[in-house]
């Protein structure tokens, strides 16, 4: 910090200035998204593409949430929003659960063997979800959940998994191991060990799992395309099929509304959860 | 009630023995230490105790039932960790109450306990606060208190001193006893503290290498050690080792060039050992400045160059030389005032409880 903030005030605005620069060119899609999805098409093709609207028009948002067609049903993004929500809330919930009580074994349950286990599920944190395509889909179709919420939840939990085990055992490696002694001698067992002492120290780590899995899930779009049927799609499906059906001309403001709808949720949540990010609250475990 | 015997009890991590065949019998009641350097196999014999550790052989009873194989929580023994171990997201009251409630104690009498620990303890005011709002000393207490509220058989304590400072340390010390005097609940006490050993002990263990070396009285382990380990782990400053050439019953010391010859007890038995060399262990407090009235045959006069002086307060170590071994002689203080500007002493030196020790094993010869 204060080796940034100490050189001479020349290298000081050239920073600045460097990270102005690299600001704006990453908000600038941004704002172009959002001026456009207040503008008419008429506007949109007549004017300049970095101009402010001449006046707030919401009829694009209205458009792209209700009645905008993806494909053959014009029923905008809501269902698909709500279909998105289906799938990633349970898979969210689902796949932190695990993951911490995964972590919880691993770091402070060992077994002969746990540390090759741990080995293995991290490799699923580096296959390719293109790998897994194929099988997975027989293996649904075997299990009878193709093209249904609950096929897709399966998937997102077992791929998440090896993330949300990885964040959680490496933070409870970090919980001494004498809390568990400690607790075993007061007559704890394992899960009241796990809900007592690791739950309540166990928040930054679950926000991290939870802004992880949910921005992971919601964004996701190649399993969302293969392993879902018409009317479980989910939201980031119906934008691409948004997108790409055109009654006449190209509806710019609509498509611009749609993604950033689409992309709200994700947004929602590192605002939100993002404050939750405290550090520290083991301090005092062991000797401070 | 709380006797403990352990019953040739080893344990293995791999290939690696960590207790070899431990054999101690602990009467109800008793203050038993375990002391011995870092990696003897105490801790690891205090978690077997506590069941949190397996072990490879051997049995472990208390009041006379095998509890080898119980849980931690079976067993109803209580641990006062180095760390403290305090849950850090509960408040002091939580901490101490949590194995009653763990035991589905009913409230009333949960409360009743908390209050009575902490009125024992002194720490009614803190009972609101997490581990993190605490001081060292405190952490101590509330930790103690957790184990006081079980009531359990047994006490473990692993190293429960060695985070504090140097004076809270001495004040610990003196309550641990105190509260065992009141309370009468046998306890197992792990350090590498020899003075804490010494202090609190009703009996030591000294351990190395995974073996009890003795297992006795403070004072029979201070003044009786079957062997040059124990002789030099326990005392401060240590025993003095030197090795001498051995002529009949008596023992020949070079000080300053000069020969000199020590009377020892149990000459006789030196002498039918045959030894050429032996090792003398003399402990510093026996090598005093001249004292008046003290006569006997174990009683010799020997100079000793002072190389340097330590002043203690109480009294002064100064450091010479002996058949060029280095050794330490206990003065008063204005002995050692005098020794120092000096640079020699004219020493008393009492050999009525000197030890002989083999060169090489280390054993007890007289």
């Amino acid at each position: 910090m204060s080796k940034l903030a100490s050189p001479s005030s020349l290298s000081r605005v050239f920073f600045i200035t460097v990270l102005v620069f690299f600001a704006f060119v990453y908000l600038a899609p941004l704002y172009v998204m959002l001026t456009t999805s207040f503008k008419g098409i008429e506007e949109i093709r007549s004017g300049n593409i970095l101009a402010l609207p001449n006046s707030l028009n919401g009829s694009a948002w209205v458009k792209a949430w209700s009645s905008a067609c993806t494909g053959g049903d014009c029923y905008g993004l809501a269902p698909y929003f709500w279909n998105s929500m289906r799938i990633v809330l349970p898979a969210l919930i689902i796949s932190t659960v695990i993951g911490a009580l995964n972590g919880y074994v691993l770091s402070q349950w060992r077994f002969a063997g746990s540390d090759f286990l741990f080995g293995a599920l991290l490799f699923g944190c580096f296959i390719p979800f293109q790998v897994i395509l194929l099988p997975m889909a027989k293996l649904l179709a075997w299990l009878g959940l193709a093209n249904t919420v609950v096929g897709l939840v399966l998937v997102h939990v077992i791929y998440g998994l090896a993330f949300t085990t990885l964040f959680f055992r490496n933070y409870y490696v970090g919980i001494p191991s004498e809390l568990v002694r400690a607790a075993r001698l007061d007559g704890a067992g394992f899960f009241a060990i796990f809900r007592h002492i690791f739950l309540p120290l166990s928040t930054p780590i679950v926000v991290v799992s939870v802004i992880w899995q949910f921005t992971q899930i919601w964004n996701d779009f190649l399993f969302g395309v293969v392993y879902s049927g018409p009317g479980t799609q989910p939201i980031t499906v119906a934008l691409n099929n948004l997108v790409n059906t055109t009654m006449g001309g190209k509806e710019y403001n609509v498509d611009m509304a749609a993604a950033i709808i689409a992309a709200l949720p994700t947004l929602v949540v590192y605002l939100v959860a993002g404050k939750y990010f405290v550090r520290g609250l083991t301090a005092g475990a062991v000797k401070g | 009630m709380g006797s403990i015997q352990i019953q040739n009890l080893t344990k293995s991590f791999g290939d690696t023995q960590v207790l070899k065949g431990i054999d101690l019998d602990i009467k109800d009641g008793e203050f038993l230490i375990l002391v011995g350097p870092s990696g003897c196999g105490k801790s690891t014999l205090m978690n077997s105790i506590a069941g949190l550790e397996d072990v490879t052989s051997g049995d472990i009873l208390i009041d006379g039932a095998n509890v080898t194989d119980l849980s931690p929580k079976e067993r109803d023994i209580a641990m006062v960790f180095q760390s403290y171990a305090l849950y850090p997201t509960m408040s002091v009251e939580r901490n101490i109450s949590f194995g009653l409630k763990m035991r589905k104690l009913p409230k009333a009498e949960i409360k009743k306990t908390v209050a009575r620990v902490a009125q024992l303890l002194q720490i009614e005011h803190l009972l609101d606060r997490k581990p993190s709002q605490l001081s060292g000393g405190q952490r101590q207490r509330v930790a103690m208190g957790r184990a006081l509220a079980r009531d359990p058989r047994v006490f473990l304590f692993d190293e429960p001193l060695s985070n504090l400072d140097a004076k809270l340390r001495v004040e610990m010390r003196t309550e641990i006893k105190k509260l065992h005097k009141r309370l009468g609940t046998t306890i197992v006490y792990v350090t590498h503290d020899q003075v804490e050993a010494m202090t609190l002990a009703d009996r030591i263990a000294v351990m190395k290498d995974g073996q009890v070396q003795q297992f006795g009285t403070p004072y029979e382990i201070y003044n009786n050690p079957t062997n040059r380990f124990v002789a030099d782990f326990m005392g401060s400053p240590p025993m003095n080792f030197v090795e001498c050439v051995v002529l009949d019953d008596k023992l020949v010391i070079d000080s300053q060039g000069e020969k000199f010859e020590l009377k020892v007890p149990n000459g006789e038995s030196l002498k039918q050992a045959g030894l050429d060399t032996v090792v003398l262990g003399i402990r510093p407090e026996m090598m005093t400045e001249p004292k008046p009235h003290s006569s006997s045959s174990f009683i010799h006069s020997i100079p000793l160059q002072v190389e340097v002086v330590e002043p203690m307060g109480p009294d002064t170590i100064a450091f010479g030389q002996w058949n060029g071994i280095e050794v330490q002689a206990r003065l008063s203080p204005e002995a050692g005032v005098e020794a120092q500007t000096s640079g020699y002493i004219s020493l008393q030196v009492d050999t009525s409880k000197a030890l002989l020790f083999d060169i090489h094993s280390g054993a007890r010869v007289n």
